[in-house]
């Protein structure tokens, strides 16, 4: 490969007054998996679909595998859009074979790929059957087969787990570590946070077309004052042990099977860390949490509660397309 | 070119797998046989009908005879032009060939004077006795007393062909008798008829050509005419045609929400030829099965006729005229791409068939307006109207077809041409903007407005 797939460069999208993407620049580095993260209305789907050229960019520069896009940096692109499309009436396997074919596959190697990876995802059954027939589950597995068909060496996925079942949603992210563990890199947006927190060396978040945060999960909860919680016997004094360590321990509350106490951990130290120096110094330690910092906490803290809040709005019709 | 054949392929077997389609490609053919069996059967299951006519004597019995037999004549003769016209072999004697078909009327003998002695006759309750067997009266003729009136009586007021056949008869009897009164003979007006001095029609040529092939004007002379109306009108039925498979194939792609996966695949001018190639497909498809229907027809006819090829060879002879071949091509090439992603364009705006079946009204209005102009140029091809007519970007690939077996102006032909590709050019760029905001970015047909302004501000700019 070239280098980064995808760079974008001061990239602005506006709809009439509104704009939807503010000076965005992005720089997809080979090989990695990163998240596009925020709710709807940020601004991630307009970015994917300018970054693929199927939507013109007002302002800055895009430059896909090193040029700006056409079909032949496409051709080793794959790409799940968020409003999921197939023909109706074609059957499943002339569904992947056809978009293999659009990609540059012969039509031997298209239907020998589809196949493939149908029987690989357990569809072979209904390879011949149309995708109207199909529950909206298995079609949405048909294309993203059709998306993985080519072998592309950049998959870029619009909010791929939508409308996916727990088990499915599985599958998926079975299929992405797949492709990544084969050498490609992966770009997806998503709002819901798990998945990238599952599956991402690095996320990039967006909220109302600005980018807010580009780096590594690590660098994201970096930004949170990560702690953990220790119980201790009764009147034992923690903060008075854990000090000569570096750490802050704060008593919270008592439970009745000892007492409650909240540590701030010393820069670069992680909650076993303070765990090890409360036993070390001889605390008689009955109970301990560290903290589970999740990306939420950390869009949160950067955006604050209410825009935050747009996310578990996103998240409710994904859980109600999941149901039906 | 691999795309916009994938795109043909895929959009092709999606149309031809249909079950519509097989429908539609069997029911011109079916209803061409079944209209023609169903005539066939009709003409042949209609009943012998008897009628009588009561009269002192046979006077106006003898003329209802001889205006059937006239008849008969006429429809002889019209075959005998037709075959001639086509420079097909004719037999001798008019009076030597027997009628085309059947009569269907036949006189008996009364077998009453009266009205009341006919009523059980007329009313189906008695049978008189005739050449097809016993059968009720169909009709009776009495002329009244004072031979005013030659009253018709009959049970089915709805079938009145004998009773027209009855009229014209006795007009032609009353002529005959006016002039025969006035000292003339019955055939007079015949007579006068066959010296009137005769307007052949007769082509002009160069001396050469005329010592060569004559001045009479023959098949070959009009088959230019025949063919270049044929091609028009074969045109405009191919756009005819293609409205609702490019405004619902559209609508598909739309509610599917397919365009983004395809763009990221394709090009956009990929899309829509491949497109619209298949729409051409399958419609030519359609064209070409009638087509060999027809030339299965035809072909067995030829076998019946062996000098149906007199017919064939000058038609098939003006089609291979590069004169009217080649600005052909050019304009039913620029005139379906450029109706074709019109279509297709406003097909990308619609959501629901329901909004698309709404565009369909005006798009017919649309295109009667081409078809009116081919009627004028077709009946008067050196009109005024059709010259000015044939410089409008929507009526040219039409007129220029029909225009071309009258010679017209080669700077004209050339420059219509060249303004049918600018236009198609203009329609191109911007249906495909308009193609790429509906299939695209979801616009509707109230933006078109906006999308008409913006774009040529732009172009403007």
């Amino acid at each position: 490969m070239t280098g980064s797939p995808l760079v974008l460069t001061d990239v602005t999208k506006r709809f009439g007054a509104f704009t939807a993407v503010h000076r965005l620049s992005l720089d997809v580095p080979e090989g990695g998996i990163i998240g596009f993260l925020g709710p709807n209305g940020a601004g991630k789907s307009t970015s994917l679909r300018m970054s693929l050229g199927v939507m013109p960019a007002d302002e800055g520069t895009i430059r896909l595998f090193g040029r700006a896009p056409d079909i032949g940096s496409l051709r080793r692109v794959g790409f799940l859009p968020e409003e999921r499309g197939l023909y109706k009436k074609m059957t499943a396997r002339d569904t992947i074979t056809h978009f293999a074919r659009l990609k540059g596959l012969s039509a031997a190697d298209a239907r020998a790929r589809s196949v493939e990876l149908m029987d690989a995802t357990g569809l072979a059954e209904f390879k011949n059957t149309r995708i109207s027939k199909l529950s909206k589950g298995m079609a949405q597995k048909v294309q993203i087969l059709s998306t993985l068909a080519h072998r592309p060496d950049f998959l870029i996925l619009d909010e791929p787990f939508s409308g996916l079942d727990p088990v499915n949603q599985q599958v998926l992210e079975d299929l992405i570590r797949a492709e990544h563990a084969r050498g490609a890199t992966i770009l997806f947006s998503t709002h819901v946070m798990e998945h990238a927190e599952r599956l991402c060396d690095r996320i990039v978040m967006m909220a109302r077309g600005r980018k807010v945060f580009d780096g590594t999960l690590d660098q994201a909860f970096a930004r949170l004052g990560q702690g953990a919680s220790l119980s201790v016997e009764d009147g034992y004094d923690l903060a008075a042990a854990l000090a000569p360590k570096g750490f802050e321990a704060h008593r919270t509350q008592s439970k009745g099977h000892g007492d409650a106490w909240r540590i701030t951990l010393a820069p670069g130290a992680g909650a076993q860390d303070a765990l090890r120096a409360a036993i070390e110094a001889g605390a008689p330690v009955t109970g301990f949490a560290p903290d589970e910092a999740r990306l939420r906490d950390v869009f949160v803290s950067l955006v604050g509660e209410a825009e935050a809040a747009d996310l578990d709005r996103a998240d409710a019709p994904a859980d109600m397309e999941a149901v039906s | 070119m691999r795309n916009i054949l994938l795109i043909f392929r895929r959009d092709y077997l999606g149309y031809v797998k249909a079950w519509g389609f097989w429908l539609s490609l069997a029911a011109v053919p079916l209803f061409l046989i079944i209209g023609a069996l169903f005539m066939s059967f009709a003409n042949h299951s209609s009943p012998v009908r008897y009628y009588a006519v009561i009269e002192p004597n046979r006077t106006y019995a003898d003329a209802i005879d001889a205006e059937f037999a006239r008849g008969e004549k006429r429809d002889i003769e019209l075959a005998r032009d037709m075959a001639e016209g086509m420079n097909m072999p004719v037999a001798g004697d008019t009076a030597d060939i027997p009628p085309l078909t059947s009569r269907k009327f036949i006189e008996v003998p009364a077998p009453a004077d009266n009205l009341d002695g006919l009523r059980p006759f007329l009313m189906g309750e008695a049978t008189v006795s005739g050449p097809a067997g016993d059968r009720p009266l169909f009709a009776a003729f009495i002329l009244t007393p004072d031979r005013s009136e030659l009253e018709y009586w009959s049970d089915d007021v709805n079938m009145d062909t004998l009773r027209y056949t009855a009229e014209s008869a006795l007009r032609d009897l009353s002529r005959r008798t006016a002039l025969r009164k006035a000292g003339l003979s019955a055939d007079f007006v015949e007579k006068a008829e066959d010296a009137a001095v005769t307007v052949p029609a007769r082509r002009i040529r160069s001396v050469s050509e005329q010592e060569a092939a004559g001045g009479e004007v023959t098949l070959a002379d009009r088959a230019p005419v025949f063919v270049a109306g044929g091609l028009a009108y074969f045109l405009w039925l191919m756009i005819f045609s293609i409205i609702q498979y490019l405004l619902m194939g559209t609508i598909e792609e739309r509610s599917n929400k397919i365009f983004d996966t395809l763009l990221t695949s394709v090009r956009m001018p990929e899309l829509l030829a491949g497109k619209l190639l298949a729409v051409f497909a399958v419609t030519s498809t359609m064209m070409l099965s009638w087509g060999l229907f027809a030339v299965g027809g035809s072909a067995f006819a030829a076998s019946q006729v062996p000098e149906a090829s007199n017919v064939i060879a000058p038609l098939l002879a003006a089609i291979a005229n590069p004169g009217i071949l080649l600005p052909a091509m050019v304009s039913f090439i620029l005139g379906y791409i450029m109706y074709g992603v019109i279509f297709m364009a406003l097909g990308s705006l619609c959501d629901t068939i329901q909004e698309a079946q709404t565009l369909l009204s005006p798009m017919m209005i649309l295109l009667m307006l081409p078809m009116f102009a081919i009627m004028l140029a077709f009946k008067d091809p050196g009109s005024p109207v059709v010259d000015m007519a044939s410089w409008i970007p929507v009526f040219t690939p039409f007129l220029l077809i029909l225009r071309m077996p009258h010679d017209p102006p080669v700077w004209e032909v050339v420059a219509q041409m060249l303004l049918m590709l600018a236009t198609t050019l203009l329609v191109l760029w911007f249906a495909t903007k308009v193609y790429r905001a509906g299939a695209v970015n979801g616009a509707g047909i109230g933006d078109l407005g906006k999308m008409v302004r913006s774009g040529f501000r732009k172009k403007a700019a």
